[in-house]
């Protein structure tokens, strides 16, 4: 489903990703692990858009992608998160969530200029399916409540439900377990594995092993901006080089 | 109090909330730091002076030179002057506000603003350099005795009329999902962005809206002045409607109405009212005027940085939280 071609990515002569060729199946959960600094991050950027491609090139659904922004990508249904949280601070939970729906009718300037009544029913609609998102994460109660005022967690459940809204075809989630309480960590989990089972396709950065485990179909392991392996996690913690790459960094 | 004094405050006031609607579109909503906002006021107010003098060569113009001279009928050259600054705005905004990140942005458009002023202040042959223009015929002058009151209450009429067009304009683009995605850009643009907005287009737009709005409040200016030259839009003016936008609020319409009537109006007349009381040594007001302005801004930053009038939180109906006391109900 997404495939990406001998890519790089060069800062000023630091190879962050060298030569990086992957292949995310359809409908699975795909981890992408590492030590820190092994271009994990970078990488999920340039498959996002986020940042540019030095060489190679990416595929989406057989769409060469390569040179499409961020929001052409997101609008194929390619949708990442953020290693940090990244919230509309200034937004209720509620409104983070509509900003990431598509097909408002009030979404343009033309729309807006219309009036309440030219697009009330594309927003009564979305709203009704954002609560059933937020009733869905366990969030309802916070619907009003300002973004920036959440919990590490809770921001971490709002980015996810934020991309859903967008009715993604693949997720590209970047560490979305870092920082959250334990009790999230297992929300998230759990939601994860339900996206999953919906067909939705995912590749995911993730330090925590036993949650690549858990929930990877396949994984790939990246150190200093390589590709040095893949396969099952069990099958990797096999594989002596990858341990000590992992281990050493 | 007389007439022409109450009319000048009130056109002034008219054309201040204009100005300050729209930065608050630009900056309060979309996160724009335009610090050339003023040169898009003096683009329509230049635009709507050379669409309503006679050529530079007529009788009595022959004293200044400028490009133009169309004498054409009102309304058309408050018209051209917010088409100038829109105008203006595509090429400034797709220089700016493409590749540049938001902090080099404020810093590129405070440059131009100082370039745009330094250029209009040499090139004579233009717009009359540093002289500015003058004797710029007033709207409808040709129709209605200019030099009664109930042609100041025309003009009061008139611009009453853009400040309620305009702030119809404002309403609608701040209340709509359009507005909440500008709201989103400004608190994170590269998170909007993976969300398949395009901020490049969303900021350009803003820009043009923006300008175009500046550039009506600029052609309202000087078709009351009669006069505009380079002196009257120095880049200040600008840090002025800042100020006003961070003291009323942000985000806010009606908190940019009132810094409006706080800051440029209420602050400057105060200050206007102590120099024709002769209070202290002459230039002391004026002096300590910007020292006051920078203190408003420095002191609301630090004490109240959402301003008297916060951006209000958009509450929809049906919300868990009914007690909620600044929402705004939507859908």
């Amino acid at each position: 489903m997404l495939v990406a071609q001998d890519v790089h990515r060069h800062f000023e002569g630091m190879h962050a990703v060298d030569g990086v060729s992957l292949d995310v199946p359809r409908g699975q959960i795909t981890g992408l692990i590492g030590p820190n600094g092994a271009g994990k991050s970078t990488f999920m950027a340039v498959v996002a858009g986020t940042l540019p491609a030095s060489a190679g090139r990416i595929f989406f659904e057989g769409a060469d992608i390569t040179r499409l922004p961020a929001y052409r990508r997101a609008r194929l249904g390619l949708v990442r998160t953020f290693q940090l949280p990244s919230e509309f601070a200034r937004l209720t939970v509620l409104e983070n969530l509509l900003v990431a729906a598509p097909h408002n009718r009030g979404d343009s300037l033309f729309g807006a200029l219309m009036g309440r009544r030219y697009w009330r029913e594309d927003e009564e609609r979305l709203v009704t399916e954002a609560r059933g998102l937020l009733k869905r994460f366990g969030m309802s109660a916070k619907e009003s409540d300002y973004a920036g005022l959440m919990s590490g967690g809770q921001k971490r459940l709002i980015e996810i439900m934020r991309a859903l809204m967008l009715h993604p075809r693949c997720l590209l989630l970047d560490e979305p377990m870092s920082g959250v309480h334990p009790r999230v960590v297992e929300q998230i989990r759990y939601y994860l594995q339900s996206l999953r089972a919906e067909g939705l396709t995912i590749l995911m950065v993730e330090h925590e092993l036993h949650l690549v485990e858990q929930l990877c179909d396949s994984v790939f392991v990246m150190a200093q901006g390589k590709l040095i392996g893949s396969g099952t996690m069990a099958g990797l913690r096999r594989q002596r080089e990858i341990v000590d790459a992992y281990l050493v960094g | 109090m007389n007439t022409y004094y109450a009319a000048n405050l009130l056109i002034y006031a008219g054309v201040d909330i204009i100005a300050v609607l729209a930065l608050n579109l630009q900056f309060g909503v979309s996160g724009i730091v335009n610090f050339s906002f003023i040169v898009f006021q003096a683009a329509g107010a230049y635009a709507a002076a050379v669409l309503s003098m006679p050529p530079h060569t007529a009788a009595d113009y022959s004293f200044q030179v400028y490009i133009g001279g169309y004498q054409l009928p009102f309304p058309i050259p408050w018209i051209g002057g917010a088409l100038a600054g829109a105008l203006l705005a595509i090429p400034v905004g797709l220089v700016v506000l493409r590749k540049l990140r938001s902090d080099y942005q404020a810093i590129a458009l405070l440059v131009t603003s100082i370039i745009a002023n330094t250029v209009i202040n040499n090139a004579r042959p233009f717009l009359n350099g540093a002289a500015g223009l003058a004797l710029v015929p007033q709207p409808l002058q040709d129709q209605v005795d200019t030099n009664t009151d109930s042609y100041l209450y025309l003009y009061i009429a008139l611009t009453a009329v853009c400040v309620g067009l305009v702030w119809f304009v404002a309403a609608r683009i701040v209340n709509s999902p359009y507005g909440r995605t500008l709201r989103a850009m400004r608190e994170h643009e590269l998170a909007a962005t993976a969300l398949g907005k395009n901020p490049v287009a969303l900021k350009m737009t803003m820009f043009i809206v923006g300008g175009a709005i500046a550039g009506l409040s600029g052609a309202i200016l000087v078709g009351f002045l009669t006069v505009w030259a380079p002196s009257t839009w120095l880049y200040p003016e600008t840090i002025i409607l800042f100020a006003a936008l961070i003291v009323g609020g942000r985000g806010n319409n009606l908190g940019a109405i009132l810094g409006a009537l706080l800051v440029p109006v209420g602050f400057e007349e105060v200050t206007r009212l102590m120099i024709r009381l002769n209070i202290g040594p002459p230039n002391l007001i004026p002096a300590l005027e910007w020292v006051v302005i920078g203190l408003f801004i420095l002191g609301f930053l630090w004490f109240r940085p959402e301003g008297v009038r916060p951006e209000q939180r958009h509450v929809f109906e049906g919300s868990p939280h009914p007690e909620i006391e600044d929402r705004v109900v939507a859908a």
